[in-house]
């Protein structure tokens, strides 16, 4: 993505703030970062290292939920994700359907593509 | 201000303390003295108004799963409001006057013969506030937020809720600036109701996902 | 990871996935004092004076003893105060004395 978009008709070419334009896409495949803030985080522990797929990317773009918690009202946005697992993804010995699943908002800094 | 008890309260997560604080005869307990003196000090130093407390009182009041019961029945009765509302929660409730005071949005989730719904918050307490008001005490305890996620069908089932195999569960882990609220499936036999006779079949627990609406929700609590 | 460093990675409030009890179906009505704390916690908000994020993190920096024992309010209104203490809003002999002062008012009469 470079960022840019040029619209039919429109001569000008508009430029995109930094973080202003979602990374990901609804279908694309992503993994949870494996790393482990202390303080404050917002992406609960038993998702780390696991991959889903995109639902929904929420807009607007939003500060940054963990930088929020030390009084930071205000900075850089970027996108929540609606993300996708299979239980049996998440839960190797999961009890239930194979099709059962969790829906999370995650943070776009958070992802990582994933190839499948 | 009296401060008295709403009959016994043994109502709360045993690895929690006690949800009252006080004990001695109407008289404020450490916590309520706490609020009482970290309230006027804000409100001294003129950060807050008395009034907006009062008020958020009022909006707090004013929310209750009577609402969410308005919407899904509407839903049920209004294919073109259910498209909407299952497009847009948020501005669809605020067709019906809902207003979304904590600047949450919403995503409504529909239950249908093939896919059974349920949300969760498990690092907190996020919840509908607006539509719902505020949360049973169970939703916000260690063990409901700590199994729904990984056991969401031995869960339903302490609810009395089976799902078949053939229907996917779907759990929502609330984290951000969403919120998750079920379209229970409309019960049989109620092609004739109402829509005010349908909104009191919705309860709270038929939107959390726990438990399926059915028409004899009128039974007295045991 | 060691003991030690699991204490330090995993949140208090971070009980996705752990074994649990059964649940029980408990409720109860807010005491008057916790529905004026809840009030008080939107009205933070609002202003960004503590906004809902920072009460979160705050309730977590409680550590585990406290998250377990403390019931949900009481945990809302002491992370207030640790916050509001934190942001030189308010000082701890600020609130000490102010609760005196609420305590000896609310004993008369």
């Amino acid at each position: 993505m470079d960022g840019t978009s040029k619209s039919a008709g429109s001569p000008s070419r508009v430029v995109f703030a930094l973080g202003e334009k979602a990374i990901f896409k609804a279908g694309d495949r992503v993994r949870v970062s494996t790393r482990s803030p202390i303080g404050h985080y917002r992406v609960p522990t038993y998702l780390r290292g696991k991959s889903g797929s995109v639902e929904k990317v929420i807009e607007p773009a939003a500060i940054d939920n963990e930088e929020e918690s030390y009084g930071r009202n205000a900075g850089s946005k970027r996108h929540y994700y609606r993300v996708a697992f299979r239980m049996s993804e998440i839960w190797p010995d999961y009890a239930g359907s194979e099709r059962d699943g969790l829906h999370i908002e995650i943070f776009e800094t958070w992802l990582e593509r994933a190839e499948r | 201000m009296t401060h008295q008890h709403e009959g016994d309260d043994h109502d709360h997560d045993h690895d929690h303390a006690h949800p009252h604080a006080e004990i001695s005869e109407g008289r404020p307990g450490y916590y309520d003295i706490m609020e009482t003196a970290v309230r006027e000090l804000l409100i001294e130093k003129k950060l807050i108004r008395a009034d907006e407390i009062r008020r958020q009182i009022e909006v707090l009041d004013s929310r209750s799963p009577a609402l969410g019961a308005t919407v899904v029945a509407r839903a049920w009765t209004d294919p073109a409001f259910r498209a909407r509302l299952l497009a847009n929660g948020r501005a669809a409730c605020e067709e019906l006057g809902i207003s979304f005071y904590d600047d949450t949005s919403l995503i409504v989730i529909e239950n249908t013969d093939k896919v059974h719904n349920l949300i969760v918050c498990t690092l907190c307490s996020c919840y509908p506030r607006p539509v719902l008001g505020l949360p049973p005490d169970w939703y916000k305890a260690k063990p409901y937020r700590a199994r729904a996620v990984v056991e969401p069908r031995a869960v339903l089932a302490e609810f009395g809720t089976i799902i078949p195999d053939d229907v996917d569960v779907r759990v929502h882990d609330s984290t951000a600036m969403v919120r998750y609220l079920v379209l229970p499936k409309r019960p049989t036999g109620t092609e004739h109701f109402s829509e005010e006779e349908l909104a009191a079949l919705v309860t709270r627990d038929t939107m959390i996902g726990v438990v399926p609406a059915t028409v004899d929700v009128a039974r007295p609590a045991p | 990871m060691t003991p030690t460093e699991k204490l330090v990675n995993r949140l208090p409030n971070d009980v996705g996935g752990l074994p649990a009890d059964p649940i029980q179906r408990v409720e109860h009505e807010l005491e008057p004092w916790e529905k004026r704390c809840h009030a008080l916690a939107d009205v933070l908000d609002f202003h960004k004076i503590i906004n809902t994020e920072e009460k979160r993190r705050g309730v977590e920096a409680l550590g585990a003893e406290m998250v377990v024992k403390l019931s949900y309010y009481e945990r809302w209104i002491v992370a207030f105060a640790n916050i509001l203490f934190q942001k030189g809003i308010l000082t701890p002999t600020e609130l000490a004395l102010k609760m005196k002062e609420v305590e000896s008012r609310s004993s008369e009469g």
